[in-house]
Formats: C-alpha cells, structure tokens, sequence
C-alpha cells in the first residue's frame, strides 16, 4: 500500500489512478497518525517551494515524515516539487527543505533560446544502475515542468540526468529516499513502468 | 451428465457443439445439425473448389462491369478484424476498387482504429465511416443492460450493416462485401443471437431514454429499399475460398502492421464486454464454441484441444467492468441489479419474425440472387422452437 | 532534447467529441473517454479540449465530464471553453488538468489571467487567440461562437495577453480549420517573434510536413492537430489516430 502525502499541494487523483492502473493499492492521507504507519511514502508537490516547506513545517508532519523516513527507513519518492523538498534548499524559496539528500535547487537561467519554465517530453538519461530505473526502456522519457532544477552534490546521488541548456539530475536517490523531477503520472507508459517499480522496492 | 431438466448432455461426434444449444439436431451418426449445414453449405459454395472459384470470378466480373466510371466498385466492410482486413486486401487482388466502410459505435479500441488506420493505408484504400452519437449509443446500450437479453451488441451489428448499405448507395455502388466465414466462424445456431431491426428499436424505445436520431437502425422499410430498390448485392466472399484465419493474421501482419486482438471481436470494447462478461455470466454463453467448433471441423484443432480451452472459464478483466460502469453512469448497485435481473429473449419483444417467416419464398428468391445472405434466409425465415 | 509537443485537439460539443470545418457545420467524432483512452493506447503526449458551446451557452465547464476524461488520461491535458473565473479555474485544474485555456473572458477582463498565473503559475495558463482574414486580406481577432471581429490585431493582442502573465498562446487560424491545407506559417512567426511565450499553431495541419514546416520555418513551440487525428483523410472517413513516431522525427528533427 502506498500512502499519498496530502499536505495540500499537488494532483494526487492522476498519481493515485496511475497506481490503480498498474495494479497497485495507493491511498490519500492528510493524517499524520495514517501517515507515521505507512509502509511506503509518496511525497507529490506542485507550486512554490516556500509554501510547501510551510505547510510540511507547521502540521506537524516534518517530525513525522523524518521519524518514518530517516529512522524507520521507510521508502519514500519524492515528485516534481516533492523532490526538490527532499533536498537542502532551493533558489525559489528561503526556508530549508528537508535535507535529505545532499542537494539543492537552482533556477534555470533565461535565454531566448530556451524557455523557462521546462516544459515538455524530454528524455532521460541513466547515471546508476539502480533496480528502480530497470524497467525503463532505452528511449525513455517523462514530461516535466519545473523552472529549477537539482543538482546533487555527490555523484551516487544521482539516478538519472536530463538536459536542457545544462545537465541536471532527473531523478535522485539515496538508500531508501527516492525523488523524480519529472510527473510519472502524466508520463503514460514510462510513468506507470517507474511507479511500479518503486511499488516493488 | 445431466444438463437441463431430464436431459443428458450430448454432444457432436464431429465438433464440440452439445446440445445446450437450443435447436440443435442430431442425425442417425450422432452429427449435429450444424456440421450438416455446413456441409451444405460447403457444397453449394463450391468453398475452395473449381466451383467456388468460378463463381467468385463471375461475381468480380459483375463488380467490375457494374463499377465502371465510377470511384469505387464495391464497398468492403471493415472493423479492424482478421476477416474483414483480409477481405480488402484480397479485394484488390482481385482488380476490385473497394471503398472502406466502417460503423464507429464509439467503443473502438486502439487496436481496432490502428488496423483500420494500417489496412487502409497500405493498400491505399479510402475510408468512409458513420459515427453515432456516443450519448445515443449509452443510451441504447443501457436499454440492452436493463432489458436483459442476451443480445447485447445487436445494435452494433445491426447498424454495421445499415452503415453498409447506406455508404453503398450515396457512392452508387452495388456491391457490398461482407468478411463473414461460415467455415472459420460456424454459423450462430437458429434461436440464439436474433438481431433485427424492431428488436434493437422495442427494447430502446421501452427501456432508454432518448430519441435515436443518430443510430442506423435497419429497419423493414429499409432493407426492402436496399435490397429491392437499390438492388444492392450482398456478398460473403470467404464463402467461395480457401480461408484459413492464421495465414491471413501472418500474411496482414507481414504486410500491413496489423495486430491481432487476441480473440473474436475482441478489438471493441462493448462486443468485448458482451463475450467476455455478459453473455457468459448472464447467459451460461460462451460463443467461443463457434470458433472452436469450426476449428475442429476444418481440422485445425483436435476435439479434445478444443475442449480443454473451452472448458476453461472465460477471462473477464475487470478494469472493462469498471469503464462500461462509468460510462454508462451506472453504480455498483445499478449494476448488480442488472446483473440479476429478469432475463428476456426477442420473443419478448417486437421483431419482424413472423414477417420473415411469412416472406420465406420471397427471402428465398433474394437469397439465390444475394439480395440478401443465405444466412440470413436459412436463420430468420424458418420458425424456432420454444426452449425449455 | 525537448521535443516539440504535438498536441490533438479535441472539440467537445454536450458530451459527444465533434470536429468543425472553419468553425462551422459539425460532424461527430465519438465518446470523449473512449477516445482519450485510445490516445492513451496510442500513447500520445499531450491532449487538449476545447468545449465550443460552453461560452454562447454561459455555463459552467462540465466538470462531471472532465472528471471521467482526466481519470483516463495519463499525459497532461489542457481545458478551454467558458473558463471565466479563477474559481472554475481551480476546479479544472484541481480535477487533474495541467492547464487551462482561456478566451473570451480576456476582452472583457484580462485580470482572471494574471490571478491564475498568480496562483498555478503562468505555465497553467494558456490564451486562445481565434483570428480570421478580414476586407483586404487583414487577419483580425474574433470572438465567440458567433466570429465577432473585435478590430485588434492578432500581435497586438497576443502582447497584452502576455503581459497579462500567460504562459503559452494558441494561434488559430479559423480560415484554415479543417482545410488540411497547412498552418499560416507568416503569421506564427511574427507572433512567435513578437513574444517570448511559446505559440502553440493550430487550424489547417493536414500532413506530417505541415508539422514540420511550421516548426522549423514558423518557429511555433508547439502544434494543435485537429482534423488530421480523427479523419482517416482528407474528405473521408472518422477515424482516431496520431502520426507515426517515426515520421514525426524525421521532420522534427
């Protein structure tokens, strides 16, 4: 059973059809005691990184989210805006993310080339060999939009890079916290084959 | 083995048919009626024989010296299945201008519209289609649900037919080929599966809600009109040849990109639905004997192949269960009710039986001339017997 | 490599998908679920509908049928057609929609723009600018269902609505609807040239060429197909489809 963290920002319908899709159990849960027993976490996010980290940060659901993920090692994928929240900071906000993962946010710089927001099908491409990735095809790829993107610090960090103008890192993981900068549920087949990948982690 | 009441179970010493078919005979040698129309059948047709193809090639003649001057010189049509696929590649084979013509019930499966999309392309063929309004066929759809006959996919296959004709006469083509095998697919046993025009029009008009204003139907008047007045020809031309339907799935694939559906009809959604949950759950139904049937007959596959894969219970998949229910607007509760409901036959309900089996001679003649399919002649035109 | 979105547009009449010639006589399409779930077989991008009666009939969007289209969709989807508020826009949008598309409500008040922006971000707002040839071969923006020329030039209006804070405009040519004749490739590169949103063309693909042309000679972000995924050709008949991956390559790249 996958728990979907509702603190109030993100589409959680698609995620949650896109797991009953793929014949997976998902549900969505704003309370905090449901979410300290879930057995695995996933953290969605649309928006601004500041009112998310609020939000997170006054409900009480910080404490939570750190105790089952940090201690009890619980696995938990982190999408679009969510991902951003596992890492330190971003460029977009003042307040800390959760810090995680040794990472943080940047705004894409402006250019007439390239229009920020990213946003579009791009592909992705793999930087580790992690059971998570290995239902993916070759040509994989994923819709994103998003106008900052992550970098990790450390270079096992990273699960997958995609570039647009630079290289940045598409999806991150370290031991059991996983974030993908791209909507797996707006990602037709590519999106269900990653959910269900990280159902049977 | 006891069927239904006192009656043993018996079945076909040639193929798997038993005798929970109503109407089903068996002669002196224990072969059923079917396999003996089919015999006839075969024989008449002259089926992959000299006499077949003779009088195939008269027929193409005909098509051919009919057609001349206009765009097309027959209509072909086409669902996104092995036979009708096959019939317009091998129409033109055969030096035959075909228009395509499909009826878009609105439950196309991807597979289907992409094996229309890659058959057409490839052979070059131009496409007509007629697409009721999707509110209209929900609405005939649930009437079906609600009345519980069997024959849940009527309405589909009534208005392809109708689609047929009507595309037929606005290009003023007099040829219709239609992609039915009876050595492939048996012919449906007398008295199960009735479709006629006033049967789909009683149970809407006393069980759905809305005006058909755009649904085929292929009423009397009609059929009268095409077959008498427009003196459309209606032809099956897997009748007169060899048809084996896992060459022509390899030589499509090869040639075309087609994809196989997995099983008979199974590239649209309702008829899905209606062979793999309807009729079997409801109905105890399970039409995949027709195909198996023919199988064994033609002797592709051994009785006791056949019987092992009939033996075992359809696959239904649930997430079809759950789209229909959507679509349909109707709830779960809605939806066992229908599931239990009474259960009624034509004969609960306005046909133009009686009217047919009261032109039998007339049927007959048009027959002969294919005016109309001789199936058509040998399933309506005689009475049925009453059912236990 | 960003690839450029090619994006069916689907007209929705009541309940039932239809496709229009040049705005006018209509024909029907099919089921709304039953199509997108074939776009989803067909593993499509992107789609976008467009509701053309909801505005002339002033009503609210049909958010019960939005509801059932988006519970199929596993790509991103856009919305237009009476969205005048940013009340019905939350709703869409909260429903599972990525974007909505927004039209009439923009001559009388540009404001709901720039308070959607404010709350979704720009990229969830995209502005339909309908446009059709006047005397002398001047193309000029119209209004509803009706074609009213509202007498403001298409780049004109495409600059205040990007003022306004829209994230992307959809340029249709209502004179080149349903023709299969190709985009007006002049005007989308003077409009792609005069903003730095992307422009998304739309009304006239009939080929995977037009695409092509479009995008490498028109500088368009993006391409609206109508008539070209549900007809099988030109003048014949309906029939869901999406252009072959590798045809769309070619020309693309």
């Amino acid at each position: 059973m996958i728990t979907i963290v509702d603190y109030g920002l993100g589409n959680l319908g698609s995620i949650k059809n896109m797991f009953k899709r793929v014949g997976v159990q998902s549900e969505i849960i704003s309370n905090l005691d449901d979410i300290a027993r879930a057995e695995k976490l996933l953290l969605p996010g649309v928006g601004k990184f500041d009112a998310a980290m609020t939000r997170i940060n006054q409900s009480g659901l910080r404490e939570v989210l750190d105790r089952r993920v940090l201690i009890e090692k619980v696995p938990v994928l982190g999408i679009c805006l969510g991902m951003q929240l596992l890492t330190k900071g971003s460029e977009e906000g003042e307040l800390d993310g959760l810090g995680w993962i040794d990472a943080s946010a940047k705004r894409f710089p402006n250019s007439d080339k390239l229009k920020v927001p990213h946003m579009g099908w791009n592909v992705v491409r793999r930087s580790s060999t992690h059971k998570l990735l290995s239902s993916l095809p070759e040509d994989a790829r994923f819709y994103f939009v998003h106008s900052y993107y992550v970098s990790t610090a450390q270079p096992e960090n990273s699960l997958l890079k995609t570039n647009y103008g630079l290289e940045f890192d598409s999806a991150i993981h370290a031991g059991n916290i996983y974030g993908v900068q791209f909507h797996p549920e707006k990602s037709h087949k590519f999106g269900m084959a990653l959910l269900k990948q990280f159902a049977e982690i | 083995m006891v069927v239904s009441g006192d009656k043993e179970l018996m079945k076909c010493t040639r193929c798997i048919y038993d005798n929970r078919i109503p109407n089903l005979t068996f002669d002196a040698e224990g072969v059923c009626s079917s396999c003996r129309q089919l015999e006839m059948l075969l024989e008449q047709y002259g089926t992959g024989k000299e006499k077949g193809k003779r009088l195939l090639q008269e027929i193409i003649d005909d098509v051919k010296a009919a057609g001349k001057g206009k765009t097309y010189d027959c209509v072909v049509g086409v669902s996104g299945g092995t036979d009708s696929s096959f019939l317009l590649a091998k129409a033109l084979e055969w030096g035959l201008r075909p228009l395509a013509v499909h009826y878009d019930n609105t439950w196309n499966s991807a597979i289907a519209t992409e094996n229309i999309r890659k058959v057409t392309a490839s052979l070059d063929v131009d496409l007509d289609t007629h697409v009721v309004d999707n509110k209209e066929a929900d609405d005939i759809k649930r009437a079906f649900l609600y009345a519980g006959v069997a024959e849940f996919d009527a309405d589909t296959d009534i208005g392809f037919v109708q689609v047929l004709r009507t595309a037929a006469a606005k290009y003023g083509i007099k040829y219709i080929f239609e992609g039915h095998s009876f050595v492939t697919e048996g012919l449906s046993p007398v008295g199960s599966n009735y479709l006629d025009g006033a049967y789909v029009a009683d149970i809407h008009d006393r069980f759905g809600s809305m005006k058909r204003k755009t649904f085929p139907n292929l009423t009397f008047y009609q059929f009268m009109k095409w077959v008498l007045l427009y003196r459309q020809k209606f032809i099956r031309p897997l009748w007169y040849i060899d048809y084996d339907k896992d060459e022509a799935r390899r030589w499509l694939t090869e040639n075309t990109g087609w994809v196989y559906y997995g099983g008979h009809h199974l590239e649209n959604r309702a008829s899905t639905y209606a062979h793999t949950v309807w009729l079997p759950q409801r109905f105890n139904t399970d039409y995949r004997n027709l195909t198996l049937a023919a199988n064994v007959r033609s002797g592709k596959m051994s009785t006791t192949e056949a019987q092992a894969i009939y033996d075992e219970p359809v696959k239904a998949d649930p997430e079809l269960i759950e789209y229909l229910k959507k679509r349909l607007r109707l709830s779960e509760r809605n939806y066992q009710e229908i599931m239990t409901g009474p259960k009624r036959s034509f004969r609960d309900f306005k046909t133009y039986k009686k009217r047919f089996e009261l032109l039998r001679p007339l049927f007959y003649i048009l027959a002969k001339a294919n005016l109309v399919p001789m199936s058509f002649y040998l399933k309506y035109c005689f009475p049925i017997e009453e059912t236990g | 490599m960003l690839r450029t979105r090619v994006i069916p547009t689907l007209l929705l009449r009541n309940e039932s998908l239809v496709k229009t010639k040049k705005f006018g006589r209509f024909t029907y399409i099919g089921d709304p679920c039953n199509t997108v779930r074939i776009f989803n077989e067909l593993e499509v991008d992107e789609l976008m509908f467009l509701d053309i009666t909801a505005t002339k009939e002033c009503r609210d969007p049909n958010y019960e049928l939005l509801k059932d289209i988006a519970t199929e969709c596993f790509m991103p989807l856009s919305y237009g057609g009476g969205v005048r508020s940013l009340e019905q826009a939350r709703k869409i949008l909260n429903i599972g929609f990525e974007k909505v598309c927004i039209n009439s409500v923009a001559f009388a008040d540009l404001s709901v723009i720039t308070a959607i922006a404010n709350e979704f971000g720009s990229q969830a707002v995209v502005a339909s600018i309908d446009y059709k040839l006047r005397f002398w071969r001047k193309p000029e923006v119209i209004k509803g269902s009706n074609q009213k020329y509202t007498g403001k030039s298409v780049l004109a209006w495409a600059k205040d609505l990007e003022s306004a804070g829209v994230g992307e405009i959809l340029l249709t040519s209502v004179d080149r609807e349903g023709t299969w004749s190709g985009y007006d490739i002049e005007m989308i590169k003077k409009v792609a040239a005069a903003v730095s949103v992307p422009v998304i063309a739309h009304g006239g693909c009939g080929s995977v060429e037009h695409i092509g042309d479009v995008v490498n000679q028109g500088g368009a972000s993006a391409v609206a197909l109508g008539s070209m995924v549900v007809f099988q050709k030109e003048g014949m008949g309906v029939l869901v489809n999406y252009p072959d991956e590798e045809n769309l390559v070619s020309v693309l790249s």
